[in-house]
């Protein structure tokens, strides 16, 4: 059977996804594989202290190189690079691979072919086991790019360790946002959970992340964190949910445990297995209809 | 306005994990310096206009090249096709199809085709937002839902941002990837905002690493501080920066910021916190 593959996103940063999908993976511990698709800044493994059984290289997209000799400094590539990765000043080309895409734009115009284009090591993926159950994440290199791909690996690595395994559930940590890596994570899963806030920022970007998941024909339910913050942001995040026809699976009020159990390094006691238990047959009930 | 020959001071506001309170300081520092302009960079979720009294905007597109194809000059080559690394372009039946969403606006196909056949046409990927409140020039970028590569987006903020000439604040997106050093790479200082938890520290330190590389100088400023009774020290790269406030965590603000009231409007130690930024940006950036 297909594993149902639960993906936590927020739109807005700091909401509570990681501390969500902590709290369903204890509430799924032997039932599931964990993926840590938020990859620059990656975080789960501080709350499942995983033991690293294998680790390989990200292999990204290209980055061009410059040779020189043949490169006589000609010029005639700087304006050709559309992301500004190449820069002539006194007398010498520079290339800035931070800002390369790889396009080959440059190899095309230079006279001496002095440009070669080759794939970037661009992070590092990581297989390990937790008490939970296994667990795929990676650490993006500072800066680096192709974070969609690396997402995208990540959640390929996590559905076949399911299949063999004969896991009934995924559960990713997805990233914030909704551009690349928000996108890479959430194509093709079976249900996104938003995690968020009773805030006119959490409002504004939860509106977003729908768009975004009924774009890509997601279904989405809600989870309102830090809930007690304000009564009237909270109204607002219900009406938008009944009016968009997302589920509000649970409403978790602001809990000095809670904070307190993070600031430890510990997944917080204070969210319950029932309130665990609900959003995972809240989310349940989704996949059916 | 700042006088002609001074150097002006361009300070990024970063912080690796989100919601530490990037937003609510960078608006800090725009509210405590009058007269500066305010990038919102966070282009994936912008709300620093939410801080900001929510200024009427004029807005612009932004846009990326594309190719089109003129089936009447296309022999079908293939050679297009073969040039594109990122699969936007196939070559099949009459002309070759474009897939916008894959391509990153190179213009390598249309510099290979030997026909002459391609000619590009600007896709509209975001816009720009630019409006002023309390003496304040607010530039928003904002990506299109849907638009996979915020970059050229957060870029285009930047540069208006900076073209209005004055002291500027960058609001950055979350995260240590691509759009993260679009947004700080025009700026002289950053400030990277961040909390004494396990998640804030492990981030910032991500972070910190990108700053050091690109050699920016660097300052933090610690909110949500006393958590634990006591702050665990940064260590690695973060634990070498200047520790230029500690905000402890206020209800008042925290519900404050939520409603869209900026935090120096209730708490003022924001402001203390958001001056001494502006003195060490100052410093640093010279």
């Amino acid at each position: 059977m297909r594993p149902k593959e639960i993906v936590v996103v927020s739109g807005k940063g700091g909401t509570g996804k990681t501390t969500l999908a902590s709290v369903l993976a204890r509430e799924l511990a032997g039932q599931c594989v964990l993926c840590d698709a938020d990859v620059d800044v990656p975080d789960l493994w501080i709350l499942t202290s995983p033991r690293v059984k294998v680790e390989e290289d990200f292999v990204g997209g290209d980055k061009a190189t410059l040779n020189r000799p043949p490169c006589d400094d000609c010029g005639r590539c700087v304006p050709a690079c559309r992301f500004g990765a190449l820069s002539a000043g006194n007398g010498k080309v520079v290339l800035d691979r931070s800002r390369c895409e790889g396009c080959g734009a440059c190899t095309l115009v230079c006279p001496r072919g002095a440009f070669s284009l080759a794939p970037a090591v661009q992070g590092r993926i990581y297989g390990s086991e937790t008490e939970y159950g296994s667990f795929w994440h990676a650490r993006l290199h500072p800066g680096g790019e192709n974070s969609g791909r690396l997402v995208q690996v990540l959640r390929e690595r996590a559905r076949k360790t399911a299949e063999e395994q004969g896991k009934p559930w995924i559960l990713a940590d997805g990233p914030p946002g909704i551009a690349c890596p928000a996108i890479s994570a959430l194509t093709g899963c079976s249900v996104a959970l938003a995690v968020t806030e009773p805030s006119k920022s959490g409002l504004h970007d939860l509106k977003r992340l729908g768009e975004l998941a009924a774009r890509f024909r997601v279904p989405m339910a809600v989870v309102l964190n830090r809930c007690d913050l304000s009564e009237e942001g909270a109204q607002e995040i219900r009406e938008a949910c009944r009016e968009k026809g997302w589920p509000l699976l649970a409403e978790i009020p602001f809990l000095r445990g809670v904070v307190e159990d993070l600031a430890r390094a510990r997944i917080p006691a204070d969210i319950d297995s029932r309130t665990a238990g609900r959003i995972l047959r809240g989310a349940e009930s989704l996949l059916s209809r | 306005m700042q006088p002609l020959g001074e150097e002006r001071v361009v300070i990024a506001v970063v912080s690796g994990k989100g919601g530490t309170g990037k937003t609510s300081f960078s608006a800090s520092l725009a509210l405590s310096r009058p007269g500066v302009a305010a990038v919102d960079a966070d282009v994936e979720e912008p709300n620093l206009s939410l801080l900001l009294g929510d200024p009427v905007m004029a807005t612009m597109n932004v846009g990326l090249p594309v190719p089109v194809v003129d089936a009447a000059k296309c022999t079908r080559c293939g050679t297009c096709s073969r040039t594109c690394r990122f699969g936007a372009v196939l070559s099949f039946g009459k002309a070759p199809p474009v897939f916008s969403e894959l391509c990153h606006g190179c213009g390598a196909c249309v510099m290979a085709c030997p026909e002459k056949a391609l000619c590009e046409v600007d896709r509209p990927i975001g816009f720009i937002g630019r409006g002023v409140s309390n003496g304040i020039v607010l530039v928003e970028g904002r990506l299109m839902v849907g638009m996979p590569n915020p970059v050229p987006v957060i870029e285009r903020a930047v540069g208006l941002g900076l073209a209005e000439g004055l002291d500027t604040v960058i609001d950055s997106p979350p995260g240590a990837a691509c759009p993260m050093v679009a947004a700080l790479r025009e700026a002289g200082a950053a400030i990277l905002v961040t909390e004494p938890t396990p998640f804030g520290r492990a981030d910032a330190e991500v972070v910190a690493q990108v700053l050091h590389d690109m050699g920016k100088p660097a300052a933090l400023v610690v909110n949500r501080s006393g958590i634990l009774e006591e702050d665990p020290p940064f260590d690695g790269v973060a634990g070498t920066f200047p520790v230029l406030a500690r905000l402890r965590f206020s209800r008042a603000v925290a519900e404050g910021c939520a409603r869209g009231i900026p935090p120096t409007e209730l708490d003022s130690s924001w402001e203390t916190a958001a001056k001494a930024a502006w003195d060490w940006a100052s410093e640093a950036a010279r």
